[in-house]
């Protein structure tokens, strides 16, 4: 009777001495299985005061941003040399852009245009393309000597040709009179789908090609007798103070 | 009566719908939407100058406002109609003073002067106009109504106390 006492005893002071590894293999299980959560987190708290600062991130971005500027301008002379030897239209470059003012807006209303603070004697003419921080806003409806009238793209009836650079389709936008110009399609299925950038056409001869317009909001596909989108404009007219005038 | 059109500052101060309507803000409207000045500056005009004198103004005003706009549709004949009625009100009724009246009729001209020009933008889309048209006519024309029978009590009014002074009955 003594013995069967003593080695039931013996068994639990086993399992007790057995417990605290028997707690660190839960722990270590549980770290592997939240994939180390806990340690990063920790880690993370603990290094925070060696994180690299913000010059160094600076320093990093004013690289990243060189290393893109320098690709950007290989990838423009490179495509001014292409669309040279295609006989296209070159890019708006910056010897044919003129910086304007607006001195007078009516986004909204009847109808809906920007006046600009040059004209004429600043060789903008009727048709030329104008750019706000982000694309395309308009095109010069009428110009005075020392002021011009701009066309807003969401002006009613106010049609342009575009281009979807995802699918390769071309697109006629049209103002409706609310912010959100309307995009129809002339191929019955377009392959476009929310968030497709909108541009100017590679191959324009009216408008400055591979301008940014907008983004495609949302598509109705039923519409007859093509598809139709929403198109999100990129360059609010509402908030533009300088506009860029591509002098054709 | 009216011999407003005789003294040339009262005449000057048309200048200023031009000049105001370029210089509208945008939060000075309904939606976006600005208040039609041409038809504040011409109510207190024909009221106190009469029908031929406010038909005649509203269609200088319009010819102006008309040189301003993109272009497309007018609102020459829509001025006219008003000026010309505004003017007999001036003459055959008793004058108008109340300032809530002075909202109407201003509510009522800007709903003539959208009515025409949406009835313009139909007609020269070949009496089909889209869906998505219609409904920004509609929404531009009460908001630009609304925003101008809110205005006329001021402006109106004000203009009335100046010129009444300036030609008395």
């Amino acid at each position: 009777m003594a013995s069967t006492l003593r080695s039931g005893n013996s068994r639990w002071r086993g399992l007790r001495q057995l417990t605290p590894w028997l707690l660190l293999v839960a722990g270590l299980l549980l770290v592997r299985f939240s994939k180390g959560a806990g340690f990063t987190d920790a880690y993370a708290l603990i290094s925070r005061p060696f994180w690299p600062g913000s010059a160094q991130r600076e320093w990093i971005q004013s690289a990243m941003d060189l290393e893109q500027r320098s690709k950007l301008m290989l990838l423009e002379r490179d495509n001014q040399r292409l669309r040279g030897l295609l006989g296209l239209a070159q890019d708006g470059d910056a010897d044919g852009a003129v910086s304007a003012a607006v001195i007078a807006r009516r986004p909204r209303g009847w109808w809906q245009q920007l006046e600009l603070g040059k004209g004429g004697l600043d060789g903008i003419g009727v048709n030329d393309a104008v750019l706000g921080p982000g694309g395309l806003v308009g095109r010069v409806e009428s110009v005075t000597p020392a002021t011009s009238r701009v066309k807003l793209l969401t002006a009613p009836g106010h049609e342009v040709g575009v281009w979807l650079p995802r699918s390769r389709r071309h697109g006629l936008l049209v103002g409706l009179g609310s912010s959100r110009p309307q995009l129809r399609f002339i191929d019955r299925d377009p392959d476009v789908r929310p968030g497709d950038l909108v541009s100017t056409s590679p191959a324009s001869t009216l408008l400055p090609p591979n301008i940014p317009v907008g983004v495609i909001q949302s598509v109705n596909e039923r519409a007859v007798p093509a598809a139709q989108a929403v198109v999100q404009l990129i360059a609010a007219p509402e908030a533009i103070d300088w506009v860029q005038v591509h002098r054709r | 009566m009216g011999r407003l059109h005789r003294q040339p500052i009262c005449v000057a101060s048309a200048l200023l719908v031009p000049m105001t309507t370029l210089a509208t803000p945008s939060w000075l409207g309904l939606d976006g939407v600005p208040p039609s000045w041409a038809v504040l500056w011409l109510l207190p005009w024909a009221l106190v100058d009469g029908p031929v004198s406010g038909a005649l103004a509203g269609v200088a005003i319009g010819l102006v406002m008309d040189g301003l706009n993109l272009g497309g549709v007018s609102q020459v004949p829509a001025l006219l109609l008003l000026g010309w009625w505004w003017g007999r009100l001036g003459r055959r009724a008793a004058p108008v003073r109340r300032t809530l009246n002075l909202g109407l009729l201003a509510w009522l001209g800007s709903m003539l002067l959208g009515g025409s020009l949406l009835a313009q933008l139909f007609v020269l889309a070949g009496w089909q106009l889209a869906p998505a048209l219609q409904s920004w006519g509609w929404h531009t024309l009460w908001c630009q109504a609304l925003v101008t029978g809110l205005m006329a009590p001021i402006v109106v009014s004000l203009q009335l106390l100046m010129w009444r002074r300036r030609v008395p009955s």
